[in-house]
């Protein structure tokens, strides 16, 4: 059984799908950072905050000035350019990682799961021999070309983009989801614009219709993906759903068209090389096959398991916590829940000195730009960070050990909003670690 | 076969993109006939009943501002004050019923900076601690009458305060208004004409673009940001921040410890604070229940279904009312002998605040963010 498994995964295959992943990812990755430095978000969400919102164990992560943030990103925006050639491609695909990944951890709020999508992929590429053939690097070093590589090297991303789409689809196997087609139902009536299909997002069936569409698609589009047979259909689906994704809620950015590009990688190697031979200079017929191989496969094969054992186990640590996940948001994020939830709130802060003699109220905008303002509102984990960033910002001002206290209120898919967390708690003690957050009030769902 | 899946696969990349571009670049369509509620003809009632007219009517009291203000400036007295101080507070007040309107044609001529500047939500103390909120600049306006020679254009803080209602409130209304106006009268006089030129060529502008951008305003029913109904819910959010801030709460001392800053009230050197301030709710108010008309953002709640929210906001709205009217004018003195009801009233906007920044946004699926997201 294990030897059958390991003879599949190190059966050499052909090398087109990879090339094929390699070129889209580094031009897609081109456009997106661009469209991203081309809307000013770079000045805006990294040079211009005052403050940032840091991860756990990430805090040494700072951003670097007006040009520095400038120089990183087009230190990005070439190695996704050399990535899609091929060219000084290890090289490139280090920096693009450790350059992407450095950018996104810099603050919390303008996490998106297609970002750390493109992390993963951006680590994953490091390790494969994506070069080897339709590359700047086997043109200049020709001896190096291979016609094939070890069948993990597909398979891994056939599996990174399977978690994606199964955890996305077990996501929103939930009440508000399927039973109150929430947020579908909050968010189509805002669609009524589109022509055509406009004057029907007021009916409750089509909320319903997208939500169960929705959460069918996800679950099992792989599988169809999977299957030879079913694969030009089940792609026909990949890009009708993303389609329309991009269509009624363009507030999504690049997602769609990373999943539609990346999914790709499904079909097989002799789709691909007739794909690829499309492309100028590349060969049908390569001549004699060549596999590319690894010297330590061994520790190559063991590294993926742990991976891949670790890729199932980060989205399920939400198990570990009570309370109403949508709610508390603990073990929320890098888990592909996407499009799941209408949650919104308004933080009200004051700050007291230690004998509440002294009383301020907060006004956010003086500290929080409107994005961090919104994000912050709303999760447990950003609500600490920013009430100890006060406590030290008033403790500068001279105010005598500040305790900080929230009125917060959020409104949960469709329903009215409420309390968020005990306004009495002194939120600058609190610590912030992995634990539960006990000063988050319980959720209960209220009567429509 | 394999040729055969591989034309089938081109063709429906081709289907998709050009399904996908037609889509994309199809407009946005017309009215909305039949099912639910017409958007379109929401935003006509809008542009029709309030916005327009608002601007034409600002228009209007500008005109009687510049003849009160003539008679003032040519026999400078008691009387010809008090008949200037009528049209001020006119014209004031209708500024106040359009001030919710701070997007498109207004936007983009910075009607608000230039004529009733609030500090903005950001930037709240100066180097010197104090607040800076509706202040005037009166340095740098008795600076530009003595020396000439200023650019009421300059994208300055400095520029907002020494012109549109901060300056104008304090030319007329000022410390020794009358005797300061005898004192220097030519270029004092001069200095007032040209704020009010201004005034004037910008309300002109923000008046005749509306005839443009109406049809534009109308026709986009979309609700992402810088959409008009994106727009129009932002700005009943905003609205009601600059009157927990700026209007009554910052110098009320909410952020300073109690410390109180009576001379950054609203047209402090007029008086009227509170009935610019109730003005201001009132016209939210109107425009969020759409005037009557069956048209407005009250009604589009309902026709979600969202009928308790839309009841809760309308009560919420007369509440504060209610609270503010019970502040007497001039705020500046009510912030330390009507404490009670200035905290009072505080809670009230605080309440609304929320509604309008939380719930109601959230129950129109109207984004106030300005990036991507993934809904989380």
């Amino acid at each position: 059984m294990t030897g059958t498994k390991t003879v599949r995964l190190t059966t050499p295959v052909s090398i087109a799908p990879l090339v094929t992943f390699r070129i889209t990812f580094g031009l897609l990755m081109f456009v997106s950072l661009l469209r991203f430095w081309w809307r000013g978000w770079v000045t805006d969400v990294y040079v211009l905050p005052e403050f940032h919102f840091t991860y756990q164990g990430f805090e040494w992560v700072k951003p670097l000035g007006n040009t520095g943030m400038h120089i990183l990103f087009l230190i990005v925006l070439a190695a996704s350019l050399m990535i899609a050639a091929g060219f000084l491609y290890r090289l490139a695909a280090v920096a693009f990682f450790l350059g992407f990944t450095y950018i996104e951890l810099i603050d919390v709020t303008t996490y998106l799961n297609h970002y750390y999508f493109i992390s993963l992929v951006a680590f994953i590429m490091i390790w494969l021999p994506a070069n080897r053939r339709y590359a700047v690097d086997v043109l200049l070093k020709p001896a190096g070309r291979r016609t094939e590589v070890p069948a993990w090297c597909i398979g891994i991303l056939i599996f990174q983009i399977s978690i994606v789409y199964i955890f996305a689809g077990l996501a929103k196997v939930n009440s508000d989801w399927l039973l109150d087609a929430q947020p579908m139902r909050t968010w189509l009536p805002a669609k009524t614009h589109l022509p055509v299909v406009g004057p029907w997002m007021y009916a409750p069936w089509v909320a319903y219709l997208f939500s169960w569409f929705g959460a069918i698609y996800d679950l099992f589009i792989v599988f169809f993906l999977l299957n030879r047979r079913m694969r030009p259909y089940a792609y026909a689906v990949v890009l009708l759903f993303h389609v329309a994704t991009a269509i009624f809620f363009p507030g999504i950015g690049m997602f769609p068209y990373v999943m539609m590009t990346a999914s790709l990688v499904f079909f097989s190697g002799e789709f691909h090389e007739r794909l690829l031979g499309y492309l100028p200079g590349y060969s049908l017929k390569p001549g004699e096959g060549t596999a590319y191989k690894y010297s330590r496969q061994k520790i190559f094969l063991a590294a993926m398991a742990i991976y891949m054992i670790l890729q199932i186990l980060i989205p399920l640590r939400f198990l570990l916590y009570p309370g109403h996940l949508f709610w508390h948001e603990e073990g929320y994020r890098f888990s592909w829940r996407v499009m799941l939830m209408e949650k919104a709130g308004t933080a009200y802060f004051t700050v007291k000195d230690a004998h509440h003699r002294e009383q301020y109220v907060v006004n956010n905008a003086e500290f929080l730009t409107p994005l961090q303002e919104k994000m912050m509102s709303t999760q447990p984990d950003m609500i600490l960070k920013y009430a100890h960033h006060l406590a030290t910002e008033y403790k500068k001002r001279g105010v005598n050990q500040p305790e900080v206290y929230g009125e917060i209120y959020v409104a949960l898919n469709g329903q009215r909003s409420r309390l968020f967390v005990d306004s009495l708690v002194n939120l600058a003690a609190q610590p912030v670690s992995w634990k539960h957050y006990t000063w988050v009030l319980s959720y209960k769902k209220l009567a429509q | 076969m394999k040729k055969i899946s591989l034309a089938a696969f081109f063709a429906v990349v081709l289907a998709t993109v050009f399904f996908a571009c037609s889509k994309s670049g199809g407009g946005d369509g017309g009215p909305e006939p039949g099912q639910g509620f017409d958007k379109s003809a929401m935003l006509a009632s809008y542009a029709d009943n309030l916005i327009i007219p608002g601007y034409a009517a600002l228009q209007q009291q500008l005109a009687g501002l510049k003849t009160a203000s003539d008679a003032f400036l040519a026999a400078p007295s008691p009387a010809t004050q008090a008949t200037l101080k009528q049209a001020y507070t006119a014209t004031h007040l209708q500024y106040e019923r359009v001030a919710a309107f701070q997007f498109g044609p207004a936007e983009s001529a910075l009607l608000d900076l230039f004529v009733n500047f609030s500090g903005g939500l950001d930037y709240n103390f100066n180097t010197s601690g104090e607040l800076t909120g509706f202040s005037t600049d009166s340095v740098t306006i008795e600076q530009n009458i003595t020396a000439g020679g200023y650019n009421l254009a300059a994208m300055t803080r400095a520029s907002f305060y020494s012109q549109g209602f901060p300056a104008l409130n304090y030319l007329y209304f000022g410390p020794n208004a009358i005797a300061r106006l005898n004192a220097n009268p030519v270029k004092r006089k001069q200095y007032i004409n040209d704020v009010l030129a201004r005034f004037k060529s910008l309300a002109d502008k923000v008046a005749s673009d509306w005839t443009g951008y109406r049809a534009s305003f109308v026709s986009n029913t979309k609700t992402d940001v810088g959409s008009p109904i994106g727009n129009m819910i932002n700005q009943f959010a905003y609205q009601m921040d600059l009157l927990k801030g700026p209007r009554i709460g910052w110098p009320f001392g909410k952020q300073s410890n109690g410390t109180v800053f009576a001379s950054k009230c609203e047209a402090y050197f007029a008086g009227i604070s509170m009935a610019l301030a109730v003005e201001n709710i009132t016209s939210l108010k109107k425009i969020y229940t759409g005037g009557g008309s069956g048209k407005g953002m009250s009604n589009y709640l309902a026709a979600l279904g969202k009928q308790s929210l839309n009841n809760d906001v309308t009560a919420q709205f007369d509440l504060v009312l209610e609270k503010l009217k019970a502040i007497p004018d001039p705020l500046s003195a009510s912030l330390v002998n009507n404490a009670a009801a200035v905290e009072a009233a505080y809670k009230e906007i605080q309440k609304l605040l929320t509604l309008l920044k939380t719930d109601v946004p959230s129950a129109t699926g109207v984004q106030i963010t300005f990036m991507d997201n993934d809904g989380d």
